[in-house]
Parts: structure tokens; C-alpha cells; sequence
């Protein structure tokens, strides 16, 4: 992919014609006394690669966890994919689970599993009674993808951390997601691989049109990725904008982070 | 006067820092509510999984692949370790009964002990050690490494896939280990008794299998299966709960083989008691 190639539309393009996908009204989520999330009301729309950015521990990680049902909400509205979750019934929640996919920070490979094997195990857990013929050619498409393919066989253990990103990408994309959710995926990475990832997601977009919510540190990253960024700043949104505008903020605050 | 208000407020901040935890707040009630919290939280627990292991789809891939790494992996420890206590055992008792003219009850004696007692317990003990601590660490670090989160957000039942398949293997393994681990005692003993003697394999077996009696045998087969259960149970809690962070990793597979033996002490307490009341 040339250098600078880019998928970044304008943030009006969204506006038009889009369908809200993830929807937050007053949202609240605290630890005991750590009121972590106190009042986030946000609208994402299909097709979008919103990036939130924030210090560390302002709640970035429990936003994106309360959308795909790894932590409750306290208090306030969470609708994805216009359904209310919190009138939703075991079954149909899972449902809407299945739409969503994760990048852990981590990548949370299975250890103990081989490349093949950890896109092979949420693929028949899913559809139990999958052709093998078929099982292959999606995990082929999934490495593919991904440019791993080539290590199949390999456990994680033998993978870079640029490698561990992209398996943990495509453990995520075999499962043809419609949201994606991504932490922090370029940590610990050098600036070509981080770079590489970034593409990565853009590709992944392009190709299978989901709506990305991107958390990270890595201003390069939110440049190349982002259409819309979103500054959380004790709990609640202190700035909204693409990445121009918010560069040229008139809070000192926001501009630190482009600095 | 905002000042004054603000200066007043510091200062109840500071007061509240400065007061020591411990006098707030009686020790006992502290370690009271700890204790009743676990035992709820445990209970919590054993009901989810009793729940779980009901409800379809059964894991029985993942059920036999753990009973391979937990039952026949523990088989050359249990071995050794029963082998060791039935000789060992057997040289010890040999002299006390010698001195009552009782020496010609040894292999009976030895036999009774290790059938009804020693095995069972030792090779829980052993396999609290090995495999308790394994579950608890390996759980725990699936956990601090968000590995059980990315089944969550998989559609995968994290419980079901690696709580309930290592109990039930758990559960399934500890008394074919012990029925092992007895059977090797015994051949100890024999050893033990022909280092001082020269007592036949027939004779010794036949001594045996006279003197033991079905009140022998399934008190102690069924207690097995009750420290097996608990043992798979106490590690897997222990390690699906952990905090994040290594620490945690250390802790669970810590706490785990502790509160797992003496869980099994308890239950064999309660055990000997059932029995000898039945018995009665």
C-alpha cells in the first residue's frame, strides 16, 4: 500500500445518509468511589473510525468494554445497532455480541493454542457444524489478510508483537464483525509496525465496512485512521473534531496531544 | 469564607487520612466479612457450575484433553510417591508390631491403612500440589492476559469451556489416581516386608484380600471422588477470580493448594465420621 494513502473522508460525508450504530445517551460507570465514566453521550455512525483519546486511566478501555458487554453500565442509555441493551434478553444480547469484534491491548492470543488453532476455535464454537473445506478457506482468508499466513503453524509464542496484533486481528475478522473495536493496537510497537497496523485497520474498513472505535495513544495512528476523534477528559468528552481541528484547538490541553 | 470552607474541608481530609484503618473499624468483623463474602462467592460458584455442567453443548473434547493433562500426566508422581509411602510405611510399622508378636499382620495391617487412609489423602495432597496450583495459575494468567475476556467477546462460555471441563476432569481422575496410587502402595509394602522377610506374592495378596472388607473399599472410593471435585472446584475459583496483574498469578496458584488441602483434611474429617456413624 503507497505511503501516503489514505481512506479518510470528511467528517460531513458521515453525516449524510449515515445510520447510527453505536449510540450512548448519559452514560456512568464507576468502580466504587472511582466515578471512571460520568457522563458520555456519544453517536457513531456506520462506516465511521472514530479514535478516542485520553491520559491513562480516564476510561477509554471501559467505554469500549461497556459496548461489546464486558462491563455493565450504571447508569444511562447504550443502544448498538439500534437496540436498546439494556432491554435485551440473553439471547438477543449475544446476538448483537456477535457483531462485535475486539482487539485486545494484548492481543489475548490462546497460549496454548497454535496460530491455525486460535482462529480455528471461535470459528467452530460459533458455527459448530462448519465443513472443514470451508473452515480452511476462512482461516486462509483470515491469515491472508493479515500477512500471516505463512506462520499457521507457529504458537503464539514464536510471533513478534506486530505479528501477535495482526493474529489477534484476524482471530477477530473471521468472525466478520460489524463493529470493531480496537485497544490500543499499535502499544508497544515500533513506528513502521505501528504504521503497518494502522493500514491494517483502514484495509479492514475499506473491505468489510465496519464501523471502528479506535483507543490509543499513538497520534500517528489517530491521523492515518481517524475520521472523528473524541478527547475524553475526567469522565466525560472534552473535545470532539477531526484531527485538524482539534490540532488547532484553542485548549493548550487538547493541542498536547498532537504535539 | 469560600477560603475558610475549603481550608475546613482539607482539614476533615487530612483527619480522615491521619485516623488509622484499624480503629475505624474492629479486625474481626473485617475478617468476618471476608470469610463470609468467600464462602458466598464460593457458593456463587458451585451453583454456576452446577448450572453449567447441565446445560448443552457439552464439552467433551476439551473434558477428555484435560483428563489426559491432569490424570495420566499425575500418573509417574502418584506412583512414585505411593510406592515410597507403602515401603516406607511398611518399615516403620514393622518394628511396633514385632514387638507384640503381631508381625505376621503387617501386610493386613499396612494394606487397611493405606486403602481407608494414607492413599487417598497423600494422593490428594499430591494432587492438590500438582494440578491445584496448575488450574489456579493457568486460569489466572489467562485471565490477567484477557484471555477469558476474548472468549467472552467470542460467543465463547469461558466458564464452561475451562471451569466446568477442568472440575468434571478433576473430579473423574483423582480416584483412578488414588485406585493407582494404592495398588503401588501395596507393592511398596511388599518390598517392605521382603527387605526384613521373605513373604510370597500369594501369601502377601491373599493376607491382603482377607482382611479387606467393602467398608474399606467404598467409604474410601467415594471420598476420592468429593476431593477430586473439591480440589478442581477451589483452584478453578481461585484462578477465574484472580486479580490482574502477575501478582495475582502467584497468589492463585498459592491459594489455590492451600485452601484445596485443607479443604481435602476437611472433607476427610467429615468422611471419617459419616462412616463410622453408618458403620455403627
Amino acid at each position: 500500500m503507497p505511503e501516503n494513502t489514505t481512506y479518510i473522508e470528511t467528517e460531513n460525508d458521515y453525516k449524510q445518509n449515515s445510520t447510527v450504530v453505536v449510540e450512548m445517551v448519559h452514560l456512568k460507570k464507576s468502580f466504587g468511589n472511582n466515578h471512571v465514566l460520568r457522563d458520555i453521550t456519544l453517536v457513531i455512525t456506520k462506516g465511521e473510525n472514530l479514535a478516542i483519546l485520553g491520559q491513562s486511566g480516564t476510561g477509554k478501555s471501559v467505554l469500549i468494554k461497556c459496548i461489546v458487554g464486558l462491563v455493565e453500565i450504571d447508569e444511562g442509555k447504550l443502544f448498538i445497532l439500534g437496540k436498546d441493551i439494556s432491554e435485551l434478553k440473553n439471547k438477543e444480547l449475544i446476538e448483537i455480541q456477535k457483531k462485535i469484534g475486539f482487539l485486545f491491548q494484548s492481543g489475548a492470543l490462546y497460549d496454548s493454542m497454535t496460530v491455525r488453532e486460535n482462529l480455528e476455535f471461535p470459528l467452530r464454537k460459533q458455527l459448530r457444524s462448519i465443513p472443514k473445506e470451508k473452515l480452511d478457506s476462512l482461516i486462509k482468508e483470515a491469515l491472508n489478510n493479515v500477512g500471516l499466513y505463512a506462520a499457521i503453524d507457529k504458537s503464539p509464542s514464536e510471533l513478534s508483537g506486530g505479528m501477535r496484533k495482526r493474529l489477534g486481528l484476524a482471530r477477530t475478522l473471521i468472525l466478520k464483525p460489524e463493529i470493531m473495536l480496537y485497544d490500543e493496537p499499535t502499544t508497544g510497537l515500533d513506528p513502521i509496525t505501528s504504521k503497518e497496523i494502522s493500514h491494517l485497520i483502514l484495509e479492514v474498513q475499506r473491505k468489510y465496512n465496519t464501523t471502528s472505535i479506535i483507543i490509543t495513544h499513538d497520534i500517528e495512528c489517530t491521523r492515518l485512521t481517524a475520521n472523528r476523534i473524541i478527547v475524553i477528559k475526567d469522565g466525560v468528552c472534552a473535545a470532539e473534531g477531526t484531527y485538524n481541528d482539534l490540532k488547532k484547538s484553542a485548549d493548550p490541553w487538547i493541542r498536547s496531544f498532537f504535539e | 469564607m469560600e477560603e475558610v470552607n475549603l481550608e475546613q474541608s482539607q482539614n476533615q481530609h487530612h483527619a480522615e487520612v491521619i485516623i488509622p484503618e484499624v480503629f475505624s473499624e474492629p479486625i474481626s468483623e473485617s475478617v468476618f466479612d471476608k470469610f463470609f463474602l468467600e464462602v458466598s462467592s464460593i457458593t456463587t460458584f458451585t451453583l454456576r457450575f452446577i448450572k453449567e455442567v447441565i446445560k448443552p453443548p457439552y464439552e467433551f473434547n476439551e473434558v477428555m484433553k484435560q483428563s489426559y493433562l491432569i490424570g495420566y500426566k499425575s500418573f509417574p508422581l502418584v506412583a512414585i510417591t505411593g510406592f515410597i509411602i507403602g515401603l516406607v510405611l511398611t518399615i516403620q510399622t514393622r518394628p511396633t508390631l514385632a514387638k507384640f508378636g503381631a508381625e505376621s499382620w503387617l501386610p493386613a495391617m499396612v494394606a487397611v491403612s493405606i486403602i481407608r487412609e494414607i492413599g487417598p489423602v497423600i494422593t490428594a495432597l499430591i494432587f492438590a500440589g500438582k494440578v491445584g496450583s496448575g488450574i489456579g495459575a493457568e486460569l489466572a494468567s489467562m485471565n490477567v492476559s484477557e484471555q477469558i475476556d476474548a472468549m467472552q467477546v467470542s460467543d465463547i462460555n469461558p466458564f464452561k469451556y475451562l471451569v466446568v471441563t477442568r472440575v468434571l476432569s478433576a473430579t473423574l481422575m483423582l480416584p483412578l489416581l488414588v485406585i493407582f496410587a494404592d495398588a503401588v502402595g501395596l507393592l511398596g509394602s511388599f518390598v517392605g516386608v521382603n527387605i526384613k522377610g521373605n513373604v510370597s506374592t500369594y501369601l502377601f495378596f491373599s493376607q491382603i484380600f482377607q482382611t479387606l472388607e467393602f467398608n474399606d473399599l467404598l467409604p474410601a472410593f467415594i471420598k476420592t471422588i468429593f476431593f477430586g471435585f473439591a480440589i478442581g472446584l477451589i483452584s478453578s475459583y481461585k484462578g477465574y477470580n484472580s486479580n490482574k496483574g502477575t501478582e495475582g498469578v502467584g497468589k492463585a496458584a498459592n491459594t489455590a493448594v492451600v485452601f484445596a488441602s485443607l479443604v481435602v483434611f476437611i472433607i476427610d474429617m467429615v468422611a471419617v465420621q459419616i462412616t463410622s456413624l453408618l458403620q455403627n
